[in-house]
């Protein structure tokens, strides 16, 4: 009984220091995290193919209603859509001239991607975080930028040989340099655990008169040390001026990525490369 | 030799098991608006069943495999959770088989711990001081998930255990 005792406090002091050690630099754990993750991707891929097909075999009854009224509704879309098509094709030749006047087509969307597929989430409820089945060996590496339904979704802050993690972007922790797309002016899209649930994502750090409104597409910013630029994020909304202080203005973003059925991503495999580091 | 492997064996699959349902099946349902933490239920149920040791050597278990794949700092979960399975191994001394009371109200308390030691380090840390908001919307409904869950698995955790105990009593008895 005094052995577990000594045992107890001789593990308390191990791990405080573990603790202390591994936030200043974690590096040298990874040999033992790429053991473990041999051991538990295999499984968790495993569960998660069998639990997926179950759930979407049971899922797919109570969604044949739904595509019933939806197949009618998008129907009429279509319609809808051939029109517009026809209006932007026109459109779309006269972009294609104008970009070949900027030379800016080569900057945005043509970024290389990799498809992943989600295999486990955070064991809790309180963080914003997944593992993906693509790791080191597929090509992935720290602070690649990882996409789906057209956004942002978050980005990889840990890699395995089989597997990767990633932080999303509604993650409490998480903060995405931005700027408001059409006006250029930048902004701080922040995560917060309190506005996720409603939905949302906080967005702050924008001057009085930036020209931000309501409704404007949100995309990452030009300046951003870890996130290419121009991927979208999603839609400003209640953008207001801060009373208290009359000089910055702060809102919500609605994401464009839907963040509770998320089962694919694509990771961009290009880095941002932010020149080198600046010297004072 | 033999038996206690096989022991070790399923004790550590039963973690591995655990782990691999939380983070895998628990979030294909996306109506649960908050998940039962079953490795939370497997430490502090072997803790309070088989006494401080085994709860220490458990909650190191899985405390190691929770840091190991979240990459955050190592020794986070694992410090909390080596106090916890000796903390419960403690109540030990009033456990008696069949008695659900105390075990649901442990489960209560250690769930309300576990997650206000990470609202201290992780969320209060960095200046999210709605505590009020964090209580009812998260910490609330992952207890009351727990405890129910809890009520449904901690039978099967103590058959199992019985089990074990059963296998470890025999081989004593082979080696006298």
């Amino acid at each position: 009984m005094k052995n577990t005792k000594y045992f107890l406090f001789g593990l308390s002091a191990l791990c405080i220091c573990m603790i202390g050690l591994t936030t200043i630099d974690g590096s040298f754990l990874n040999p033992v995290r790429d053991a473990v993750g041999y051991v538990l991707v295999p499984i968790q891929k495993g569960v998660n193919a069998v639990g997926g097909a179950l759930y979407n075999e049971v899922a797919e009854f109570g969604m044949l209603k739904e595509a019933l009224a939806d197949n009618e509704r998008l129907k009429a879309q279509i319609d809808e859509l051939v029109e517009e098509n026809t209006r932007l094709r026109a459109e779309t030749f006269e972009l294609e001239r104008l970009r070949e006047l900027y030379e800016l087509d080569k900057q945005y969307m043509q970024y290389n991607k990799i498809g992943a597929r989600i295999i486990a989430k955070d064991t809790g409820n309180w963080f914003s975080v997944f593992r993906i089945d693509k790791g080191s060996d597929d090509g992935i590496k720290k602070d690649m930028n990882v996409i789906a339904d057209g956004g942002l979704v978050g980005i990889v802050t840990d890699v395995g040989i089989n597997y990767a993690t990633v932080r999303s972007i509604i993650d409490d922790s998480s903060q995405v340099s931005a700027m408001a797309q059409q006006s250029g002016d930048t902004c701080m899209v922040l995560g917060d655990l309190k506005l996720f649930k409603e939905g949302r994502l906080a967005l702050s750090y924008m001057e009085k008169d930036d020209d931000i409104k309501d409704g404007d597409m949100i995309v990452t910013s030009n300046i951003s040390g870890k996130f290419l630029p121009g991927i979208l994020i999603g839609y400003a909304t209640e953008v207001a001026v801060d009373y208290e202080d009359n000089l910055t203005k702060t809102g919500y973003v609605i994401p464009a990525a839907q963040f509770d059925r998320l089962q694919e991503v694509l990771v961009i495999t290009d880095l941002k490369d932010a020149g080198p580091e600046l010297y004072e | 030799m033999n038996r206690l492997l096989k022991n070790i064996a399923v004790n550590l699959l039963l973690i591995l098991l655990a782990f691999t349902v939380q983070t895998c099946v628990f979030p294909l349902f996306p109506f649960l608006s908050a998940y039962p933490n079953l490795l939370l239920i497997l430490i502090f149920s072997f803790g309070f069943i088989r006494g401080s040791q085994a709860g220490m050597i458990y909650g190191l278990l899985a405390g190691l495999l929770m840091d190991l794949s979240s990459g955050g700092p190592m020794g986070f979960y694992t410090l909390f959770f080596i106090w916890m399975g000796y903390a419960n191994g403690i109540c030990t001394r009033y456990y008696y088989e069949d008695y659900i009371t105390l075990p649901l109200t442990l489960s209560a308390v250690n769930e309300l711990a576990y997650n206000l030691y990470i609202y201290l380090f992780s969320f209060l840390f960095r200046g999210r001081l709605h505590f009020i908001y964090y209580l009812v919307n998260i910490i609330l409904p992952e207890t009351v998930f727990t405890v129910v869950t809890t009520l449904l698995v901690y039978r099967l955790f103590l058959a199992i255990s019985r089990r074990l105990v059963e296998l470890q009593k025999r081989r004593e008895k082979t080696i006298v």
